[in-house]
């Protein structure tokens, strides 16, 4: 017998890898965010290199173009083409600049319109929204600046995701296109109720629960109920296209274009307070005094 | 030590294939660089410490794209047995050949695991076969990207390569 397991000990060690993960697979596959302290550990590794790397780029393209590209125009020009280069490049750094601060600005608009939240502004650094597993844009923040699990992720256009792991410097944000997103909305026009539900592309999403008979055009503006308890109400998530009303059934399909494109994100906001008022109606369904 | 190395040297990989996704295209463009890394493994590792490194760039792979525990480990695994089978049958040597072999290997692994998350979750979490092609966009952009690591994998490789004393006598 020792001599059997001495002679195909190799064979056996391949089958013994391709059959234990197997079975860890079937026993996690139910529960696919489970991260243990080692994996944790193993990932938070990675963010030094992500944080380089994103470094090395920006200072890269900054040398570009700067120093390197305005020494390259002089040798290559003369006095009055050098002249015409740096303007010309000074004129893009400032349009850069001009874009970065509208974003910004932005941003600071739609917390300042919201006071009764708190949010944290933090820069993307990474980004794996690979078709097999789980769409997931790596934040420059994480637990050491007050953000924890399941925290709401913005931008001025609207819903990025949510917080899916909270490491010291850094936090995982489950995108609203992945798979296992789902959130709570409204049609803004009529108030009806739905979800919306990833289904790992970047640029779609789909609506369930949105009840056969109530009334939904395509174009129409989704924004969050607040009733999932993860998200403030009244943040845009998508628009309504290709409904597809079944003859039969409870429900009507739709597709749904997310309001943010999570492939051009660079800076987003963290809410990491906000008050769980009770569902108001809209003004227009509130009756007047008196009446 | 030399599979530990390897797995090392497939974290540092994913770690910058995440980085630099950030700034090409903001994640638009999907690869899976680490299937290169299986591959050699494959085609150059042994069978022994070949298959744990796979395993451990399998484990890899699972942290990094957030499929569930083992998932990719298994189909890790399952692409050293292949690419073995392959250079048994085929003498892999060029670029060409090793970055064909990468984008199949990325192809096998993200269809995998779409099928096995499609049989094992539920209908409404399960992934639609509309992520086909985005997973057949991986496998050629991993095809193209992976013959430029390949200098690194062997330098890798060389740091562990022993003559053996006396095969000269």
């Amino acid at each position: 017998m020792l001599a059997l397991l001495k002679r195909y000990r190799e064979l056996l060690l391949v089958a013994a890898l391709l059959l234990v993960p197997l079975g860890v697979f079937f026993a996690h596959a139910k529960n696919p965010a489970d991260r243990s302290p080692l994996d944790r550990a193993i990932l938070w590794l990675t963010t030094p290199v992500e944080r380089v790397v994103g470094w090395a780029i920006r200072s890269a393209v900054g040398v570009s173009e700067g120093y390197v590209a305005l020494r390259g125009a002089h040798a290559r020009a003369g006095e009055l083409e050098r002249e015409v280069e740096r303007l010309r490049l000074e004129n893009q750094q400032l349009v850069a600049e001009r874009l970065e601060a509208e974003r910004l600005r932005k941003l600071l608009g739609f917390a300042e319109t919201s006071p009764e939240r708190t949010h944290v502004g933090a820069r993307v650094i990474g980004v794996r929204l690979a078709p097999a597993g789980l769409q997931l844009l790596t934040l420059d923040r994480g637990a050491d600046d007050g953000i924890s699990r399941m925290m709401p992720v913005v931008i001025a256009d609207g819903v990025v995701g949510r917080v899916h792991t909270a490491y010291a410097h850094t936090a995982d944000v489950l995108v609203l296109t992945d798979r296992n997103s789902s959130i709570a909305v409204r049609v803004d026009r009529t108030r009806a109720r739905a979800n919306v539900r990833g289904v790992g592309k970047t640029d779609a999403a789909r609506l369930d629960y949105a009840l056969r008979t109530e009334d939904m055009i395509e174009g129409d503006l989704l924004v969050t109920s607040g009733t999932d308890g993860v998200f403030p109400r009244g943040l845009p998530v998508g628009k309504v296209t290709k409904i597809d009303r079944n003859p039969h059934g409870l429900f009507q399909d739709a597709l749904v274009v997310p309001a943010v494109d999570p492939t051009r994100i660079e800076e987003v906001l963290v809410v990491t307070r906000w008050e769980r008022t009770g569902d108001v109606l809209p003004a227009a369904y509130v009756p007047e005094a008196g009446k | 030590m030399k599979p530990l190395a390897h797995v090392a040297f497939a974290l540092l990989v994913a770690a910058l294939q995440v980085a630099l996704l950030r700034w090409l295209g903001g994640g638009a463009l999907p690869v899976m660089l680490l299937a290169a890394c299986v591959v050699h493994q494959g085609l150059h590792g042994g069978n022994v410490d070949g298959s744990v490194a796979a395993a451990g760039i399998g484990y890899v792979l699972d942290l990094v794209t957030g499929t569930p525990k083992g998932l990719m480990t298994f189909l890790a695994v399952l692409v050293f047995v292949l690419a073995r089978s392959v250079s048994a049958a085929v003498d892999v040597r060029g670029r060409a050949a090793f970055g064909l072999l990468s984008g199949g290997a990325a192809l096998l692994l993200s269809l995998g695991a779409l099928l096995l998350t499609r049989y094992t979750s539920a209908d409404e979490v399960a992934p639609r076969l509309g992520l086909v092609p985005r997973a057949l966009v991986e496998a050629v952009l991993t095809g193209l990207a992976a013959p430029a690591l390949l200098p690194a994998l062997r330098r890798l490789d060389a740091l562990f390569h022993r003559e053996e004393p006396g095969l000269l006598r």
